[in-house]
Formats: C-alpha cells, sequence, structure tokens
C-alpha cells in the first residue's frame, strides 16, 4: 500500500488538486460571493509592485512613442536633436499633465452631479488572460472599496468591485461574460439586461419582443438590480434580433466607456439606494446626463 | 530528479509574480500576452516530478485566478491538468532539448485554452465558444512556444545560481 502510494503520488496529488480545483469552481459559480481565501493575500502583496511597474510602463511607452516620432529628425543635426527630444518630452510630459488635468476635472465635475460618495482610484493593472475583462485599481479596502460596490466613469458604466485587500481591487467590467446589469433602454423605458460576451462586447437580453428598439437607442442602468445608480449611462444600441417567434428580443450594445483606455475610475461607496433616493429628489432638468461618448 | 526544496519554491514564487505583474502591466502594451504563468508549469512538469511540483502548478493557476475573471479554480484546475499530462509526456520522451521544450509550451497552452472554453462553457452554460476559442488560441500558444526558452534558461540560471539540483 506505502509503495502504491510513493509510486503514484504525483497522480494522487495532481488529482486532490484536480478535485479542488473543481470544488472552487463549483463553489464560486453563482458569482455573488467569492470564496477565494488566499487571493486577497496575493492582490495585496503584488499592489506596490504593480504601481511601480505600472507607472515606469506607462512611461517607457510614452517616451517610446516620442522616440518612434523622433527619428526622421537629421542625424547630423546631434545637438538640435538633443534639443528637440528634451523639448519635445518636457512638452509631452506638459500635454500628458493637462491631459490628466483634463480627465480628473471631468471625473471631479461627474463625482460633484453624483448625489453619493466616490473614491477616485487608477487602473494599475489589466486581466491576466484573454478571457476575462477585469483590471486592478490601486485603491481598497482602507479607502473604503467594499466588493459589488459600483465603478464609474464620466463616460458611463465600467463595472462592480469584484474583490478587495486593504490597498487594491479588482472590477470585472460589464463587457466580462459573468457580469450582468439590469438596464433600460432611455427612449422608450424598455427594461432588460446587459451582459458581457466571451469576445468582451455588450449584448441587451430579455427585453419584451414587442418594444420597438432600434440602432442608435441609448441603454441607461436601471437601478433595479441593487448594485449601479439608475440613469447612468451604459452604451448604445449598434444592432437588433428580433425573431418572428419568442418572447424576447436582444439588442448589441457598444459600451459607452473605452476600457482599453480608461487610467482613472470612481468607486461609488455609497449604496445604490440611497444614491437611487437622491436621484429622485433631483429635479429632471437637473438630473445627471452624462456626456456623449 | 530531486524533490521540490524551499529555494525552488522561492525562485517559483519570485519568477510567478514578475511573471504576473508582467502580464498585467507591461506585457498588455503588446498585440499578445505570453503566458507566462503557464511556462513555469509546463517547467515544473518538466522538471519537478514530485509532490510538490504538482502543487505548484495548482498554484500557479490559483494565482493566475487571483488576477483573471471571476471563476476561481478556472486556471487552477487547467494548470494542474497540464502538469500531469507534461509530467507523463516526460516520463515518456526526451524533453531536454530546446524544440522540444517550444513544442511541449506549444501544446500545453493550447490544451489550456481548449480545457478553460469548455469549463466556461459548462459552469456558464454556454455553447463551447469555438470562435473565440479559434481566434486567439494559436496566436497565444505562439507567444507562449516563443518566450519559453527564454523563460527556462532563466529559470536554470537561477537554479545553478542558488545551487537548487
Amino acid at each position: 500500500m506505502v509503495e502504491f502510494l510513493r509510486r503514484n503520488r504525483v497522480f494522487l496529488t495532481s488529482g486532490f488538486f484536480l478535485s479542488l480545483s473543481l470544488g472552487l469552481l463549483s463553489a464560486n459559480r453563482g458569482g455573488t460571493h467569492r470564496i477565494d481565501p488566499l487571493g486577497i493575500v496575493f492582490l495585496e502583496a503584488l499592489q506596490p509592485l504593480q504601481t511601480v511597474t505600472s507607472a515606469v510602463a506607462d512611461r517607457a511607452a510614452a517616451g517610446w512613442a516620442e522616440y518612434v516620432k523622433l527619428v526622421d529628425v537629421n542625424a547630423e543635426n546631434q545637438r538640435l536633436r538633443d534639443a528637440v527630444q528634451r523639448l519635445t518630452v518636457e512638452r509631452h510630459r506638459m500635454r500628458e499633465l493637462e491631459l490628466e488635468t483634463e480627465r480628473l476635472e471631468r471625473l471631479l465635475d461627474f463625482r460633484k452631479k453624483l448625489p453619493s460618495n466616490a473614491v477616485t482610484a487608477r487602473v494599475i493593472g489589466r486581466d491576466a488572460s484573454e478571457w476575462f475583462q477585469t483590471f486592478t485599481l490601486d485603491r481598497g479596502e482602507s479607502d473604503g472599496i467594499k466588493p459589488g460596490m459600483a465603478v464609474v466613469h464620466a463616460a458611463g458604466v465600467v463595472g462592480r468591485v469584484a474583490q478587495v485587500s486593504p490597498n487594491a481591487a479588482r472590477v470585472l467590467l460589464i463587457a466580462d461574460h459573468n457580469s450582468g446589469v439590469d438596464a433600460l433602454v432611455q427612449r422608450t423605458r424598455a427594461r432588460g439586461i446587459v451582459e458581457g460576451t466571451l469576445a468582451g462586447h455588450c449584448s441587451m437580453k430579455y427585453i419584451r419582443h414587442d418594444e420597438g428598439i432600434q440602432p442608435g437607442d441609448v441603454i441607461v442602468t436601471s437601478g433595479l438590480d441593487g448594485l449601479f445608480p439608475k440613469g447612468l449611462l451604459i452604451g448604445r444600441v449598434v444592432d437588433v434580433t428580433r425573431k418572428d417567434y419568442g418572447l424576447f428580443q436582444v439588442a448589441e450594445v457598444v459600451p459607452a466607456v473605452d476600457f482599453t483606455k480608461l487610467e482613472e475610475v470612481l468607486v461609488v461607496t455609497t449604496p445604490p439606494a440611497v444614491v437611487n433616493a437622491g436621484l429622485d429628489r433631483i429635479a429632471p432638468a437637473e438630473r445627471i446626463e452624462p456626456p456623449a461618448p | 530528479m530531486k524533490g521540490f526544496s524551499v529555494a525552488l519554491f522561492v525562485l517559483i514564487t519570485i519568477t510567478a509574480a514578475l511573471a504576473l505583474v508582467m502580464q498585467t502591466t507591461v506585457f498588455q502594451f503588446l498585440p499578445l500576452i505570453p503566458d507566462m504563468l503557464l511556462i513555469l508549469c509546463v517547467y515544473l512538469g518538466l522538471h519537478q516530478h514530485s509532490v510538490g511540483g504538482s502543487a505548484g502548478a495548482f498554484l500557479l493557476g490559483y494565482f493566475n485566478d487571483s488576477f483573471s475573471g471571476n471563476l476561481v479554480g478556472l486556471h487552477a484546475f487547467a494548470m494542474s491538468l497540464v502538469f500531469i499530462l507534461v509530467y507523463l509526456v516526460s516520463k515518456r520522451l526526451w524533453m531536454d532539448n530546446v524544440v522540444s521544450n517550444v513544442a511541449v509550451v506549444f501544446v500545453a497552452s493550447v490544451l489550456k485554452a481548449a480545457t478553460i472554453s469548455a469549463l466556461l462553457a459548462f459552469y456558464l452554460s454556454l455553447d463551447f465558444p469555438w470562435s473565440e476559442f479559434l481566434s486567439t488560441v494559436w496566436f497565444e500558444a505562439i507567444a507562449a512556444a516563443l518566450m519559453a526558452p527564454l523563460v527556462f534558461a532563466m529559470l536554470d540560471g537561477g537554479k545553478r545560481l542558488w545551487g537548487i539540483d
């Protein structure tokens, strides 16, 4: 028996870990309560490294972009080239600062309009694989962030917090196939659920068959899922699939937020019910109208 | 083939942390993100025929799960499966050369993608995502295979430097 165990120890251990993985998968299948005891430790441990690497990578990318722009400059005039490069880098840095200020101003403006408390956070890492749509923020539990909180941007809805460590948080984007947001078609008030797809797009499902939806319609959050404040821009309909039979139709939605270019976001720390009550008190003319993408 | 020493555990842990940080930050600027953790898993399958190697593969997958998606256990399962299959292959074939290393990482990458697709389809009650699978798997596998010799050489160098057998 001992000899059998010794000879097959790798198989037996791997079998155990395969079973453990399936157990974890089954336990996390519902998606509402994440069972991930070590995940928080990993997230917290890598947060400083991710922050530094992300900043260095951003600078390197900006520097590389500048270098590529400058390759055509005359090689003979080294002194002028140096001066141009130095000034260009400086200008680029100023432009970056200007753009950052603009972005933060827009975010601040949006935050002021939102009748709730929100924490500004920077994106410090993207998903480790091509199969999912998540990213890591540089703020966590110590900043008041909790799992399930809505993450928004001046351009629209981003996603919700899936996991939090003391100083970092992971966000599940609305384009992830595990994500679902209760939504409304702004023009017709038709309800549905906006879900992500494996391809990283969004589709609005469970819209009643008799609702007249058309490409170009704006989709906003309904606030009924208890996750997102109502009236936030999700995206625009680009295609509608309506079959002759069945109870529902499906609309393909392009998110208002370009997730590949997100650098800062807002995490809404006030519960959605409180935000919605605040929104209801605002006169219709003053309602939050997110800027068009 | 020796067991899984503490020094090797530390080496793999440091390499995995650096690999994951690269995957989630620097490599995001590239058109393709090589799966560095998978390369480490294949390395364990080729060189660590022990309980520690098996546990290491699971932990690499679990580590990946912590920074990817919302289904904990997905990468852990795929990595454990890749480990056991690479282990079986390396017991029967001579794998101690660059070409076979590149080939085995390529196959392992395809196998991992297929496993993840199948598990996603099963757990999310979807059809098998053929289009996503076929459109990304080959490029990801090529990226991982091309990175493999570099990662293997770095690990071998680290082992020599730390005096690990």
